[in-house]
């Protein structure tokens, strides 16, 4: 079998858990979906890289989150897609009466994108930290950290930091 | 003891650590209640996303998204494969030739659907994926199956049958766009009635350009294109109608 149409019905076995991917990225469904187009079209032009040994899903996701970065950087902070880092902390910190009352996939979308990344790959996906340090291109230590701070402002954000 | 910072009571939680680190952690754990629930909040937050979008998983994905991954049209390697494709089309494109050739169009028509019927009835010989009843073509075997249970916005990438459009025509009975990829490749338009899918068009179909099978109806011979055209109602079916239509029985 051609690798191509390896890749192309791989991507098809896929594509839930990369919707998954996206929406704990991107947040909005609508949002969500629009990258995955943009990481099936990606993904197939560049379906003759893919090694036959590296798995499927880890080349995709890796895909997945370097769109998202793009997407993020073209639309700009002006639409205020996610929160600035500090803004994070600040929230965390004072989590007030309104911040309880949101909901988890809501509080995501007020991590800082390094933080939202590992969240995403590592809670919601299910990847080990050695898998997305990899995919990431950050030491361990660097996920595990990110991990624990972003641990840290969602439990805020549930008011279960207590 | 050293104490346990958080990386280490969170990568703990994620089962990250070694045997002699989940030990040393266990022992601490064991008389330290705040640290035991530092611990159960970790995993608690865990099970907390994974409940927030784990749902994801089970949605339709929506149709433009998976048709861009249909499957290519597999290369006719398989000698008995091959030639009987051959002989189909030969059959089928020596009777139009015929046809043009007269210029009275019911002889026309006749020798299209005799050509049709050969084709139906060599295919029928195959695998039983037409039956006949009353004089009427009806979907039989993996095709009324595809046509039950298949969606388009979840298409089984080692089907050998893909459903296209779905939509109500207007006759009011729901009728579905399939292509058959596997033999002589066969493209149709199948519409429920109360004997099973009636088969309303069926017809060769040629790979397409860039050698993907598309489920827009653009890709579709122009016979069974000419079909959908003729009993469509409205828009066609997006995947949430397809859904439900399916789980309504196809009424």
């Amino acid at each position: 079998m051609d690798p191509s149409q390896t890749v192309r019905e791989g991507l098809l076995q896929l594509l839930p858990r990369l919707r998954r991917l996206t929406r704990a990225l991107a947040g909005q469904a609508t949002d969500a979906d629009d990258l995955v187009q943009i990481v099936l079209e990606r993904a197939l032009a560049r379906a003759a890289q893919w090694r036959p040994d590296a798995a499927l899903d880890k080349w995709v996701f890796a895909i997945a989150r370097n769109a998202w970065r793009d997407e993020l950087r073209t639309r700009g902070r002006s639409q205020n897609l996610f929160a600035p880092e500090e803004a994070g902390a600040t929230a965390a910190d004072g989590a007030s009466a309104p911040a309880q009352t949101l909901d988890l996939a809501t509080a995501m979308t007020t991590l800082p994108p390094d933080h939202r990344e590992v969240v995403a790959l590592v809670l919601v996906e299910g990847l080990s930290y050695s898998e997305a340090a990899m995919l990431l291109k950050v030491p361990v230590g660097t996920v595990t950290s990110r991990l624990a701070r972003a641990r840290a402002t969602l439990q805020a954000h549930l008011g279960k930091d207590t | 003891m050293k104490p346990i910072d958080d990386d280490t009571l969170q990568a703990y939680a994620d089962g990250e650590l070694d045997a002699a680190a989940t030990a040393r952690i266990d022992a601490a754990l064991a008389h330290d209640e705040i640290l035991a629930r530092r611990v159960r909040q970790a995993r608690a937050l865990r099970t907390q996303l994974q409940a927030a979008f784990d749902p994801v998983l089970d949605e339709p994905v929506p149709a433009h998204l998976s048709a861009r991954l249909l499957p290519a049209f597999p290369p006719a390697t398989d000698a008995a494969a091959v030639r009987p494709m051959h002989a189909a089309r030969r059959g089928f494109a020596s009777a139009r030739q015929r046809a043009t050739r007269r210029w009275w169009l019911p002889g026309a028509a006749i020798a299209a659907s005799v050509a049709l019927l050969a084709m139906a009835l060599w295919w029928k010989q195959d695998d039983e994926l037409v039956r006949m009843h009353d004089g009427q073509r009806f979907a039989a075997g993996a095709l009324a199956q595809a046509l039950d249970q298949g969606l388009a916005s979840r298409p089984n990438p080692h089907a050998s049958i893909t459903i296209g459009l779905s939509f109500r025509s207007n006759d009011g009975s729901i009728c579905r766009t399939f292509v058959e990829r596997t033999r002589p490749a066969m493209a149709g338009l199948a519409c429920h009635a109360s004997g099973g899918w009636s088969l309303a068009a069926l017809d060769a179909a040629e790979k397409p350009e860039g050698g993907q099978w598309q489920q827009a109806a653009s890709s579709m011979p122009a016979a069974v294109q000419a079909a959908v055209d003729a009993r469509i109602k409205g828009q066609a079916f997006d995947a949430r109608q397809e859904r439900a239509a399916r789980d309504g029985g196809w009424r």
